[in-house]
């Protein structure tokens, strides 16, 4: 424990260094005279004492260590993220990473897509399913041989949708599927007199001289 | 590069469809209305499709005027009539509106509401679908209540957060009373002031029209 140096002291071989070089003697060079038998063991002897190993203060090196370790402001927060030294990490690994992350994407843009052609799909078959909604026309029209409807749902073609005379009454019905949405409509009697729906609201004159009735499919109940 | 690719065959099939839906619809003009008023009218759709209006309403229109006996000039006037309601109704209601608010919308302004009616309709209800509501207005207007007692009726209502089945039902009751003998424009005020005061929701409208607070509901005990 004796010849263990403190490391708060000053070395000894260093005060013997600085004793040597720190003479009043004015320094001399070797070009103007031979150095002294004395001056060359004292540089034998700081030369020896540099090329020995010094002897490792683990304490002291743990005290060291903890002080600059205080010094350091930690970097917490955002101050993390913007510290230039903010992690350490091997090429492997951050190449592994982005591999990684590529890899993740590629199987999330997959999923992503196939989700949304299935919502596709799905949504085609059900507007295939329930796109149309029943509806029934009733009209009381006495006198009338031949009744029919018309509308933008049979291109107003008197022909296409005629109704049903309903027994021995005066009543003629139609039952249908219509398309969702708002349809304008009309009844034509015997197969030249135009009569909106009594029952149904009207629509604006679309400029051919008479009102079509208007009919909303599944947007409220009533119409 | 596959999923690239198709995309892009995806958006050539949707462009080859319109264009096919397009030489589709020409046809069928053509075949019903004859070669000159079927192109007449085509030109007018395909402005209206380039415009993004709905274009079936103009089609059915040109079909109604051939089925009611319209002459040539009156099918492709009362096509460019629709055309331009649709427009105007569009911006009346806003750009995000709904197809059917559209088409509901221009029969309104072709009834004689004022498109200033329209857009206060869409605030009154904003979010909501407007379909019956203008439909409603259309009708009180074709039954004979001026445009504006109309347009106040239904705005009204709307603002004070009628249901479509509770403008229905004051439809139903205006059309009632005019049949009954009543004035169309006093009638229309009177359902919905009676309507206003007699729904729990109209009466809270009201009296936040007065400006006092709602009177707080009292439960119960139970």
């Amino acid at each position: 424990m004796a010849d263990k140096p403190d490391p708060e002291r000053p070395h000894p071989h260093s005060s013997e260094r600085v004793a040597a070089h720190s003479s009043e003697r004015p320094p001399t060079h070797s070009s103007e005279r031979a150095p002294a038998r004395e001056e060359v063991e004292i540089d034998e002897k700081v030369r020896a004492a540099y090329r020995q190993p010094s002897a490792a203060d683990e304490p002291a090196r743990a005290r060291l260590l903890a002080r600059l370790a205080a010094a350091e402001p930690r970097r917490t927060g955002w101050r993390w993220w913007l510290a230039a030294d903010a992690f350490r990490a091997r090429p492997v690994w951050v190449a592994a990473a982005f591999v990684a992350v590529l890899a993740g994407g590629a199987w999330l843009g997959a999923r992503f897509t196939a989700r949304h052609e299935n919502d596709v799909v799905s949504l085609t078959r059900s507007s295939e399913e329930a796109g149309t909604a029943p509806v029934t026309f009733v009209l009381r029209a006495p006198g009338a041989t031949r009744v029919s409807v018309v509308g933008d749902f049979n291109n107003w073609d008197a022909n296409a949708t005629p109704m049903a005379h309903s027994g021995s009454g005066d009543m003629w019905v139609l039952n249908v599927r219509l398309p969702r949405g708002v349809h304008m409509y009309s009844f034509v009697l015997d197969g030249s007199e135009w009569r909106p729906d009594p029952s149904a609201p009207l629509a604006a004159d679309g400029s051919f001289g008479g009102h079509n009735s208007v009919i909303v499919v599944d947007g409220a109940p009533g119409l | 590069m596959r999923r690239v690719l198709g995309i892009a065959l995806a958006l050539a099939l949707a462009s080859s469809a319109r264009a096919g839906d397009a030489a589709s619809d020409q046809a069928r003009l053509e075949a019903r209305l004859g070669p000159d008023v079927g192109r007449q009218v085509g030109a007018l759709v395909d402005d209206a499709r380039a415009a993004g209006l709905p274009t079936d309403p103009l089609i059915a229109r040109a079909f109604e005027g051939a089925s009611r006996g319209a002459d040539a000039a009156g099918i492709v006037n009362g096509v460019r009539r629709q055309s331009g309601a649709q427009l105007a109704a569009r911006g009346a209601l806003g750009a995000g509106s709904q197809p059917d608010e559209i088409v509901a919308g221009a029969s309104a302004l072709l009834a004689g509401v004022p498109a200033d009616s329209l857009a206060r309709l869409r605030l009154a209800r904003p979010g909501g679908n407007l379909v019956i509501p203008l439909v409603v207005l259309c009708d009180l207007v074709a039954r004979g209540v001026p445009a504006d007692a109309a347009s106040v009726a239904v705005v009204t209502a709307a603002r004070a957060g009628a249901t479509d089945g509770a403008l229905l039902r004051i439809r139903e009751r205006i059309h009632s009373g005019i049949e009954n003998g009543g004035a169309p424009a006093g009638t229309a005020g009177d359902v919905v002031r009676q309507w206003l005061h007699e729904s729990p929701g109209g009466k809270a409208s009201k009296q936040q029209q007065r400006g006092r607070e709602p009177e707080p509901q009292r439960k119960k005990a139970p």
